[in-house]
């Protein structure tokens, strides 16, 4: 790994960040809605109204409370909420980790679900069990995760009676109990993407074992074991990698809709009550936050990438 | 052959499924089983029968009518958001793809950190700038889609951009603009046309996200995932009012992919 | 279960001590779909010890089948064998995978003719060298280090232990069929089968391949099955020959002696298309010139990977200087990568990175790209493309314009039906008309053609050739034809410029050059391309 290009990786890194964020603040800054009016009703004073305005700062130019903004992420409070009247961080504190728990697991689910399987039905490729898979895979694809979840819901809670609905655990509270009440909304995230990575994996398999190289391996005296674990897996795994970084980027999303079907209090519900009560704040925090996110996986995602393909890491070296 | 006999069968699977919701949609315009918005104390949360074939939900008000009106909405704002994205995006993207320079430069730096967002978020923050409603959220999840559509046709336009038969429309006297509508837009069609599929699904999950979450489609426009969102609350009681909005909208996905499939 | 008899009775009259493998009566068909379909039929083979056997035949002959199936790697279901192929007792065809498998690689093994392709993209060198001793040997991690480093030194690779650590795609595709050879030999096996080892790499590197190969053999005792379409390479190579056609082999023996007397009608029809120079009348067709390069250097962006450091140049074409006349045909021979590509698009005005001066009297210059296949329009209708310059260049009503094209569709000897086709409904060499057509049709002085016949087979060459030569000896126009094929440029330039790294080293008229080349350059390629072969064996 050539540390110039980490470098320059982390300098364009910085870069999409700070553009994220002056997108984010501009959009928030030209939307027509005053939150001055929407805080004190439109029977307001105009005085009154003058004085909101001065005490949040928004009397000065754009630039200006730019760079503040940008201040508040330096200083870690996020700026404050307009309807709270606390910092942010108070706010976000101890729901990032909900979210992030949630996130991580399905992320694990799909690993464990969707390599073992594609690589199975790539091997079986034609036969019953593949057919069969094909279709349930296409069908679970179709599930949107807040349906999965309602019907995982019915299931398990008012059938099987093996999980309380609504009966979130704080992890302050106990850990095995958060990590139980998470199983289910993880799954519901992890269904369509484990099906759709096993449809990825099985396709990529399936291409690389028409290479080339392939048949010198067979030139070889390997046995096909030999031939898929030792050459077949690591250059079929390569395209994959994109997908599930993509995969990950798409659950943080999806998980503010879960969060909201399983009654979780994560940035997701956080997310959605403060676009109701329009706390700009807020929004713009976890907004940013969450692109924070996004960047940062796809810059692991591209180190991943590079050190499993050697024809990246020089390609883009030279 | 076999595989493509095989895609075929697929296509012809998904096209029925689509086909059938698709025409429940447009039945809806001037004909549902009952008023999908009237109300009725008698059948309030009653379950599946000849007369109600998928119950009724908690104002007695007839499912049926509802999942058809709904299909209605969904449909629209799926096909107004890819619209949009498509339009927009093979526009820019073929511009951006074909001069490169510092033009594409600038606009391909902010489609990445546009694109850097899932597009529920992405759409989610604009609903809550422009407020919800049914064409809010089509615009809003238009833009949303236009990097994505962007990013991809600007990469065909590179691609293509190099091929020997772009070469020889330039030798031949074709002008830049007809050299992009003309040589190279055309045989970029056909990988849109599975991107507007796929983006029409992602369009329809958006939708119905965002209205299940409350801040989507707003009353009196029915609304796939609003159902759902309401019909949580009478899960024990009534599962079918959560079961048939919900199915519906699978069955409408899985059409649509099973003719993208090709 | 007749196999097993038939194995041992083999066995036991096999009186030959340096006998190691015996085919015969090899048959095998494609089962994939209602009707098989043979590729080999009754072949017979016989590999003695340190023998250099070369197979010759087209594509479609049946002679990689016969390898792959040598090698054992014909296990699709859909592929029926019959027939025998002994080795130390062993029926290669029924025996058992495990038994196969202890074959594959230690003592039969094989390269393959797409070294860019056939070694493992994500794996170290050393690593998949070392592999078929790994599968074969037990032995500790430093020997078979030290024994890879060994093999990579033997294939002539300057600097095995760096070579070692290194990708794929950081090695040149000589390299490559370099390491290929290393991870073949590494198990010193007693047949090497070398399928088409130097057809996709340049001319001056597959003479290195194939001295290399000769070389082992003799060091290294090992028998080679050498495979190829290049019949004047076989000669050079392997004192015998077995030649394929249609799945038989049609002739076998001594080479030499096949060469001198060859008794079926095919290989002598194969021996007598080896190129010979004849006596070309050159005559200057005219003093007006149309195309001219004066001091001409191009150069192309490479980003340096410094965080700040500069944006480099890579030096293309150097000084190069040439004149084109009215009306003639000027060759412009090099190796892939010489920058032959590279003058044309300079010259069509497609790079703006240059030095010099070059003057084009041609309002609309032409091109014939290589690839038929990428060079029309695959959404639009024959008679659209065709139509395409008049409606760029000029203001003919549609009716004249369809008219003009189905008069050129007809010259280059297609029929007017094709105006309604789409371009992957025609052959490549159809296709390959249809191109010349469309770039006529804008009435050029000055066409350029690149490699305008190298994707095509060897028939059709010769009908597209004979088609240009016919049209611009009717048009006049002039052609600046680029190949890396010294003998379809024989066939139709006048002129001809010899390019390498980017400078042109030697230029003039065509039986001048291939006859008394002056640079020894020159006398590389003509020797590789068989215009040399008489003088040199």
């Amino acid at each position: 790994m050539n540390l110039t290009y980490v470098l320059k990786k982390l300098i364009s890194l910085l870069f999409t960040l700070l553009l994220t964020a002056f997108l984010v603040f501009l959009a928030f800054s030209v939307i027509p809605g005053d939150p001055v009016t929407t805080m004190l009703g439109t029977q307001a004073t105009p005085e009154k109204v003058a004085a909101l305005r001065e005490e949040l700062g928004l009397d000065r130019p754009f630039l200006v409370r730019f760079v503040s903004w940008l201040g508040t992420f330096v200083d870690g409070t996020f700026g404050n909420s307009y309807s709270y009247h606390v910092t942010v961080r108070s706010m976000l504190a101890g729901k990032l980790p909900i979210t992030l728990t949630m996130t991580v697991m399905a992320f694990l689910m799909i690993l464990a679900i969707s390599i073992p399987l594609g690589i199975y039905l790539a091997r079986n490729s034609g036969g019953r069990t593949d057919r069969i898979m094909t279709v349930v895979n296409q069908t679970i694809m179709a599930f949107p995760p807040f349906f999965s979840g309602i019907l995982l819901t019915l299931l398990f809670g008012l059938v099987l009676h093996l999980f309380t609905p609504g009966g979130y655990v704080s992890y302050t509270r106990s850990i095995p109990g958060f990590l139980g009440y998470l199983i289910l909304p993880a799954v519901a995230i992890a269904l369509p993407k484990a099906a759709m990575a096993t449809n990825y994996l099985k396709a990529s398999v399936l291409k690389e074992m028409k290479m080339d190289y392939v048949r010198t391996a067979y030139s070889r005296g390997n046995t096909t074991k030999g031939v898929l674990y030792g050459h077949v897996l690591r250059n079929a795994i390569i395209p994959v990698i994109t997908f599930l970084g993509m995969t990950f980027t798409d659950m943080i999303a999806g998980s503010i809709i879960i969060e909201q079907v399983f009654s979780i209090p994560g940035i997701g519900r956080l997310l959605i009550s403060s676009i109701a009560n329009r706390d700009y704040p807020v929004v713009e925090a976890i907004v940013v936050l969450l692109a924070f996110f996004v960047i940062v996986t796809n810059f692991a995602i591209d180190i991943i990438y590079r050190l499993v393909d050697p024809r990246i890491r020089s390609a883009q070296e030279e | 052959m076999r595989e493509f006999i095989k895609a075929r069968k697929n296509f012809k699977a998904g096209a029925i499924i689509a086909g059938i919701l698709l025409f429940m949609a447009l039945l809806s315009l001037f004909w549902t089983p009952y008023d999908p918005e009237k109300m009725d104390a008698a059948s309030k949360l009653a379950g599946v029968s000849l007369a109600h074939p998928m119950g009724c939900d908690n104002f007695g008000r007839d499912i049926l009518s509802r999942v058809m009106t709904g299909l209605r909405t969904t449909v629209v704002i799926a096909v107004g958001t890819v619209g949009i994205g498509a339009f927009f995006g093979s526009i820019i993207g073929s511009l951006t793809g074909y001069f490169g320079g510092t033009f594409d430069e600038i606009v391909m730096r902010v489609n990445d950190v546009l694109l850097a967002f899932p597009a529920v978020l992405l759409a989610l923050v604009m609903v809550s700038l422009l407020g919800g409603g049914k064409y809010n959220v089509i615009l809003a999840l238009g833009i949303a889609f236009v990097p994505s559509f962007a990013r991809m046709v600007r990469g065909e336009v590179m691609r293509c951009k190099d091929l020997d038969y772009v070469k020889n429309a330039r030798l031949q006297g074709a002008r830049d603009l007809r050299v992009i509508f003309v040589h190279i837009l055309p045989n970029v069609m056909p990988v849109i046309l599975s991107s507007v599929l796929i983006g029409f699904n992602n369009a329809v999950l958006a939708e119905a996200g965002m209205s299940y979450l409350g801040i989507g489609v707003q009353p009196p426009d029915a609304s796939l995932g609003r159902m759902l969102s309401e019909a949580q609350g009478y899960l024990y009681g009534a599962p079918w009012y959560a079961l048939f909005p919900g199915l519906i909208l699978v069955l409408l996905i899985l059409g649509v992919s099973l003719m993208g499939n090709e | 279960m007749e196999q097993t008899t038939q194995e041992k009775l083999n066995t036991a009259v096999n009186p030959s001590e340096d006998l190691i493998l015996k085919v015969t009566d090899l048959n095998i068909a494609f089962h994939d779909h209602s009707l098989p379909e043979t590729v080999v039929v009754d072949v017979d083979l016989q590999v003695k010890e340190g023998d250099m056997i070369g197979i010759v035949g087209e594509s479609g002959s049946g002679k990689t089948m016969t390898a792959l199936a040598i090698n054992g790697l014909l296990n699709r279901h859909d592929i029926q064998k019959k027939g025998e192929i002994l080795y130390k007792g062993i029926n290669l065809l029924t025996c058992s995978r495990t038994k196969l498998r202890q074959v594959q690689g230690n003592d039969i093994s094989m390269i393959f003719q797409e070294p860019m392709t056939s070694l493992d993209p994500v794996q170290r060198i050393g690593k998949q060298v070392e592999e078929p001793l790994r599968l074969h040997e037990k032995l500790t991690e430093e020997e078979y280090k030290a024994r890879a480093v060994e093999a990579l030194g033997l294939v002539e690779l300057p600097d095995p232990e760096e070579i070692y650590n290194r990708y794929p795609h950081e090695l040149s595709g000589g390299q490559r069929q370099r390491v290929m050879i290393a991870a073949a030999m590494i198990c010193k096996p007693r047949i090497l089968i070398a399928d088409e080892p130097t057809t996709a790499l340049d001319v001056t590197i597959q003479e290195q391949i194939v001295k290399l190969l000769k070389k082992l053999n003799q060091t290294e005792k090992t028998a080679i099955l050498f495979i190829s379409h290049d019949l004047s390479l076989v000669r050079k190579l392997c004192p015998k020959v077995a030649v394929m056609k249609d799945g038989y082999v049609v002739e076998t023996g001594e080479t030499e002696a096949i060469f001198r007397n060859p008794q079926h009608p095919y290989t002598k029809e194969l021996i007598a298309a080896i190129p010979e120079i004849g006596v070309k009348q050159y005559e200057k067709k005219s003093d007006e010139i149309i195309v001219s390069a004066r001091d001409l250097n191009s150069y192309y962006p490479a980003r340096n990977g410094k965080l700040f450091g500069k944006k480099k140049k890579v030096h293309i074409l150097k000084d190069v200087s040439f004149d084109l006349y009215k009306g003639e045909i000027l060759g412009l021979v090099g190796e892939s990568g010489c920058g032959k590509s590279t003058l044309s698009k300079v010259l069509l005005g497609m790079v703006k990175d240059i030095d010099g001066s070059f003057t084009n009297q041609d309002l609309h210059p032409q091109m014939v790209f290589q690839d038929p296949y990428g060079s029309l329009n695959p959404g639009k209708k024959i008679g659209w493309i065709l139509q395409e310059p008049l409606k760029n260049f000029t203001n003919l009503a549609e009716n004249i314009r369809e008219e003009k094209a189905v008069t050129m569709l007809q010259k280059v000897g297609l029929s007017a039906e094709l105006m309604d086709r789409y371009p992957n409904q025609l052959s490549g060499g159809q296709r390959q008309r249809v191109c010349i057509a469309a770039a006529l049709m804008a009435e050029p002085g000055f066409l350029i053609a690149d490699e305008p016949v190298s994707a095509l087979d060897v028939h059709i060459q010769e009908q597209v050739l004979t088609l240009l030569k016919e049209l611009h000896d009717q048009i006049g126009v002039s052609i600046l034809f680029i190949s890396h094929d010294l003998r379809v440029v024989y066939r139709v330039c006048d002129r001809v410029m010899i390019m390498k790294e980017g400078r042109i080293v030697e230029s003039g008229i065509t039986d001048e050059v291939f006859l008394h080349p002056k640079e020894e350059y020159t006398r590389e390629l003509l020797r590789t391309s068989g215009f040399l072969g008489k003088n040199i064996v």
